[in-house]
């Protein structure tokens, strides 16, 4: 028996000990209250803790529990196991009803929508005189006499207890059944939840009722014990406190159910002679838990828990497990002239291709060519507005993303997304469950839960290549294995269909390889794999096909040798051939440092992009740093402002080192971005923004500078009283530009201007940039067009994979072939 | 009777308009909220009555003086009971706002005392009689002191440098850092113009309501509701969103009885909210993959 156990059992034998021999009333009834409190804080823990649904209305739960009950043994003489049966039923119905509107809404309004119907319940109570007793209450409420009780206090008082210690083994067991996985996946990513086959509408309400049921069968007891139910009990304030209860126990903990409602009740009670000092140490000790132990109180013990025993996959990757392709057919999925817009842009416009059983096809193109979209599009997550998704007989576009998943077709996420708090096992078994979740009733019982890791889970956790424990918990996995659990789990679905979502992003060079190795492996078992990767060495070496989109539109379909040579890919990729204006200027002899970066290290979380990175940019100088996508080269510049903490190495701006200067500091002091995706702030218009580049000067020439900004940008002048979020594309990019020049930069940060832009937009955006390089503003600029970037630049840097691999004269690289090598 | 309603209604649908225009400015550029909001409204009561009332300095005096310290106390609460607990994501600001109003209320009760006090205004004593309807003219004020400050908040927003740059840190705090907007010190700011805004409907409620250590509880609720059926996203809708909800509730309270003012009131919020999720006013989140 393990340790938990026995400690459990213990404070059960303990409690029943104390209301067998309690000399009095009063000990037997804060006995009860304790028994009935801990069953309130299980229900509301199901809800907050697992689910994540915070409630501060369970008090009305509570009341209906309580009131139901009392009126059909007193008005309806009904037997107490009917009546208290009825009285869960009821709440567990209100429970339902409230859900309606409350998995509408989530965050602060969810919390909204649950206070509204505690005190909508309380005044109900209040003002239904006639069945309730307004003010006065119900009282005389008898004491059951089932199982053979007599109806006396303290066996009322034994029968809640025992009550209490099942509802708190309940929930360890419903915590352990694939039911509390779905409960904590939906709560930690409802979209991955539905990816895997979950429906999150039906676990959520499911929650509620579970809860309000509890919930009211401890109300019941709490009639029952006290012989009494007015108004009174059932406030708000009530409502806080049983939240503050499970906050205090431990949100999603089984005995922090206990142990807060041990406080809830005791704590008054020890403080009784200073009744008018309760609240007060209440709050204080709510306020000094969260700030200690913001978890609650049981975290505290968790160190003392033994940790499970490390379970490993097998080191020798076998085959992909028969289980995962036994839904594999021989029909191809079939896209026909898809189409999506979003606010006037086409997404996604007519795209078309055929994804054949063990072929893997790749998806590749610019940032906001489209591709993630047409992922969307094919899970389910967007609906289409015209065109066709085939799967055999299966129209899928007219389909929600659940019943796709349930056709097998399953899905990785360009962000990772795993259920962050489960374990790697645990996130598979979710997925492998999906949507046969069964009868609630039988997690409550735990029935069905595995106490050993399935074999065949184990199996494709190999066959993946992950090799860390099966118990470690989602969140902290090193990034490779994050992408590779993902992977599993999207094959633990019996997929037909997968589509990945840029597996290789972010990934070194010999992870690379072996996730290259594995897609094939998967695809070679019939599965249909669908790939969207920056790669290009990766999509060259694996894909059977290969689809390329620019602007939402395919511009070449086929093998990867034909599409490498198409004319039309190498210039949605390199931006050749888009101008015809000569914008070069000949080679400037600068050598006084404006920026000095020396062995920069930065990353996000646990992340590492750059790893020694070191440049530098002279007074006028216009140098571009290139490089594919996720190189590195926009985390350069976020660390460079500070948005992004440096790890480690030396930033120099006009020989002082910003590395402690707040990021609002970093403008002020000449260091101007102007960031990726151009960043406007849609809801002020055009001068405002311009005004707000200014924001840190003390001048008097901001006025002057914005009509000077004005006359520079003529589009800008027409709409200047627009607001920022109405300009197309290629004015915000101006917008952002102008604003970024308001700062009065020593030197311009531009991060990837030319994203998203038309062709003859790019152009003129070019132009713009080498007028003012002529001007004599310093330039460091970061774009996916590097023939253009080349073109203007007077020096280039060459980034990969975190580093500088090559650095000189840009017109040294303008008609260097092997440049197309870093994108191809 | 009718006018009546409305214009009582008005009245102290105004004061949740105040209150909620505080939870609104918090929430846009910090994404959390001072629950213990109504606890604020409270103490600006408690403290305005003992600076005026008690220690008898002139309201003229005791009014900014109460308006200080409640915006001194919102910097302390933001300092102390937000930031610390607002940190990777954790939702314990909303539990820890709870905590201190619960406090506070309790503090107030040991040294205020538990009972109720009338709070004797010259604006609230004898009616004035408009249309032969006879209201306090403490009823007409409040409604012009509370769109007046919704007036000057939108002015102060839109019109002043530093109001924009607000506006810029809410929609895209990265963003404003880049431009030299102080974000965090702005997200303080916030937290004490809402304390002060929770102060002042304090003050302004007094004479009406009487004052008490328990008075705020409910009102920070409704306001707190109010600031929700408005949606956060918009000022002007918030104060409208309290204006409207106020007279619901004082309709309700005259033609069917007195508690159906929280069961009429709090079904309308429901309501909304089921079917606008993000408030009548307030924008809708893009579904993002």
């Amino acid at each position: 028996m393990n340790r938990r156990l026995i400690v459990g059992l213990s404070v059960f034998a303990i409690t029943i000990a104390a209301a067998l021999g309690a000399p009095n009333t009063y000990y037997l009834f804060v006995l009860g209250m304790v028994a009935v409190t801990t069953i309130v804080s299980v229900g509301l823990n199901i809800l907050a803790g697992l689910s994540g649904q915070i409630s501060i209305g369970h008090a009305g739960f509570f009341a209906i529990g309580a009131y139901a009950g009392s009126l059909l043994m007193l008005r309806a003489e009904w037997h107490f196991g009917a009546a208290l049966a009825l009285a869960a039923l009821t709440a567990a119905g209100t429970g339902v009803a409230l859900s309606g509107p409350a998995l509408q809404v989530s965050g602060p309004y969810l919390a909204m929508v649950t206070i509204a119907f505690g005190i909508i319940v309380e005044r109900v109570l209040i003002e239904w005189v006639s069945l309730t007793g307004g003010f006065g209450g119900l009282s005389g409420i008898p004491k059951p006499a089932v199982l053979g009780l007599q109806p006396v206090l303290r066996e009322s008082v034994l029968f809640v207890i025992v009550l209490a210690f099942l509802s708190v083994v309940s929930f360890a067991l419903l915590k352990r059944h694939p039911w509390g996985k779905a409960f904590q996946a939906v709560r930690d990513d409802a979209i991955a939840a539905a990816a895997v086959g979950l429906n999150p509408l039906y676990v959520r309400v499911m929650a509620f009722a579970v809860s309000a049921a509890l919930t009211g069968i401890a109300g019941v007891f709490f009639a029952v014990i006290v012989g009494f139910v007015s108004p009174d009990s059932f406030t708000f304030h009530r409502s806080i406190l049983f939240l503050l209860a499970v906050i205090l126990g431990g949100l999603g903990t089984a005995e922090g159910a206990f142990i807060g409602a041990l406080i809830l009740i005791i704590l008054p009670e020890f403080l009784h002679d200073f009744a008018d000092y309760q609240l007060l140490v209440f709050g204080s000790l709510l306020l000094l838990t969260l700030r200690l132990a913001p978890d609650g109180i049981m975290s505290l013990f968790r160190r003392w828990a033994k940790p499970t025993a490390a379970v490993r996959p097998l080191s020798n990757p076998p085959d992909l497990p028969e289980f995962v392709t036994q839904n594999k057919q021989q029909m191809p999925l079939k896209v026909t002239d898809l189409s999506i817009q979003f606010g006037g842009i086409k997404a996604v416009d007519s795209v078309s291709f055929t994804a054949q059983p063990g072929t893997i096809t790749a998806v590749i193109g610019p940032n906001g060519a489209g591709k993630t979209t047409l992922l969307n599009l094919i899970s389910g997550f967007y609906r289409p507005q015209s065109g066709a998704i085939t799967l055999g007989a299966a129209q899928l576009n007219r389909m929600g993303s659940r019943r796709i998943a349930a056709l097998g077709v399953s899905r990785t996420f360009q962000a990772t997304r795993l259920f962050n708090t489960l374990s790697v096992l645990d996130n598979l078994r979710v997925a492998s469950v999906g949507q046969r979740l069964g009868f609630i009733l039988k997690a409550l019982l735990g029935m069905g839960i595995s106490r050993k890791p399935e074999p065949q889970l184990l199996e494709v956790l190999s066959f993946v290549g992950y090799q860390g424990d099966v118990h470690s918990t989602a969140s902290t996995l090193p990034f490779v294995d994050r992408r590779l659990v993902e992977i599993a789990r999207a094959l633990v679905t019996r997929p037909q269909v997968l589509l990945l979502d840029e597996p290789a992003a972010g990934l070194s060079q010999d992870d690379k390889k072996t996730l290259a190795q594995l897609i094939r492996r998967i695809a070679s078992s019939g599965l249909k794999v669908i790939l969207i990767e920056h790669d290009m060495e990766l999509v060259m070496e694996i894909s059977d096909q290969v689809l390329v989109m620019d602007s939402g539109a395919a511009i070449a379909y086929g093998p990867p040798a034909q599409v490498k040579e198409d004319p039309k890919v190498l210039a949605a990729y390199l931006g050749a051939g888009t101008t015809d204006v000569d914008l070069t200027r000949d080679a400037l002899a600068a050598t006084t440092p404006v920026l000095a970066v020396n062995n920069l290290v930065t990353g996000y979380d646990a992340l590492q992009v750059l790893s020694g990175l070191s440049l530098q940019v002279n007074q006028g100088e216009l140098v571009t740093v290139i490089g594919a996508n996720g190189a590195g080269k926009s985390t350069l510049l976020k660390s460079l402002v500070n948005l992004l903490p440096t790890w480690s190495g030396d930033i120099d701006f006009l020989g002082q080192s910003l590395a402690t200067t707040p990021a609002y500091e970093i403008a002020a002091k000449g260091l101007v971005l102007v960031p990726e995706g151009r960043q406007v702030l849609k809801e002020l218009d055009v001068v405002s923004n311009l005004q707000l580049g200014g924001f840190h000067r003390q001048d008097n020439g901001v006025a002057q500078d914005i009509e000077r900004m004005l006359e520079r940008f003529p589009r800008l002048r027409e709409r200047q009283h627009q607001k920022a979020g109405l300009l197309s594309g290629g004015e915000q990019q101006m917008l952002a530009i102008a604003r970024g020049l308001m700062a009065q930069p020593k030197l311009l940060l531009l991060d990837e201007p030319s994203l998203g832009l038309a062709p003859q937009l790019v152009t003129s955006l070019y132009a713009t940039l080498a007028s003012l390089r002529d001007e004599g503003m310093t330039i460091l600029l970061v774009d996916q067009m590097a023939t253009l970037a080349l073109e203007i630049a007077d020096r280039a840097y060459l980034l990969e994979t975190g580093k500088i691999v090559r650095a000189g004269a840009a017109q040294d690289w303008r008609n260097d072939s092997d440049l197309s090598k870093v994108y191809f | 009777m009718w006018p009546q309603l409305i214009l009582s209604g008005m009245a102290i649908g105004s004061m949740y308009g105040l209150v909620a225009l505080g939870f609104q400015m918090t929430y846009a550029v910090s994404n959390t909220m001072n629950f213990s909001q109504g606890a604020v409204v409270m103490v600006g009561a408690v403290l305005c009555y003992c600076l005026n009332i008690t220690w008898g300095l002139s309201a003229i005096a005791a009014v900014p003086i109460t308006l200080i310290l409640c915006a001194a106390l919102g910097l302390l609460i933001e300092r102390w009971i937000v930031r610390p607990f607002a940190r990777n994501g954790s939702q314990s600001w909303l539990l820890s706002t709870i905590a201190l109003g619960i406090i506070a209320e309790n503090l107030v009760m040991l040294t205020f005392g538990k009972e109720v006090r009338g709070y004797p205004s010259p604006l609230a004593e004898t009616p004035v009689s408009i249309l032969n309807f006879g209201v306090y003219p403490l009823e007409l004020v409040i409604p012009v002191v509370g769109l007046s400050t919704a007036l000057a908040l939108r002015l102060l927003f839109t019109r002043t440098l530093w109001g924009k740059a607000f506006q810029a840190a809410s929609e895209n705090p990265d963003t404003a850092r880049l431009l030299g907007v102080p974000v965090t010190w702005l997200i303080a700011l916030s937290f004490s113009l809402s304390t002060a805004l929770a102060g002042l409907a304090g003050m302004l409620i007094a004479p009406i309501a009487n004052v008490s250590a328990t008075m705020g509880t409910l009102l920070g609720v409704k306001a707190f509701a109010t600031a929700m059926i408005g949606g956060l996203s918009n000022p002007w809708g918030v104060m409208l969103a309290g204006v409207l909800y106020g007279v619901v509730e004082s309709v309700a309270a005259g033609t069917l009885g007195g508690s159906y003012r929280e069961i009429v009131g709090f079904i309308v919020v429901i309501v909304v909210l089921s079917v606008r999720p993000n408030g009548l006013f307030g924008r809708s989140q893009v579904k993002k993959v």
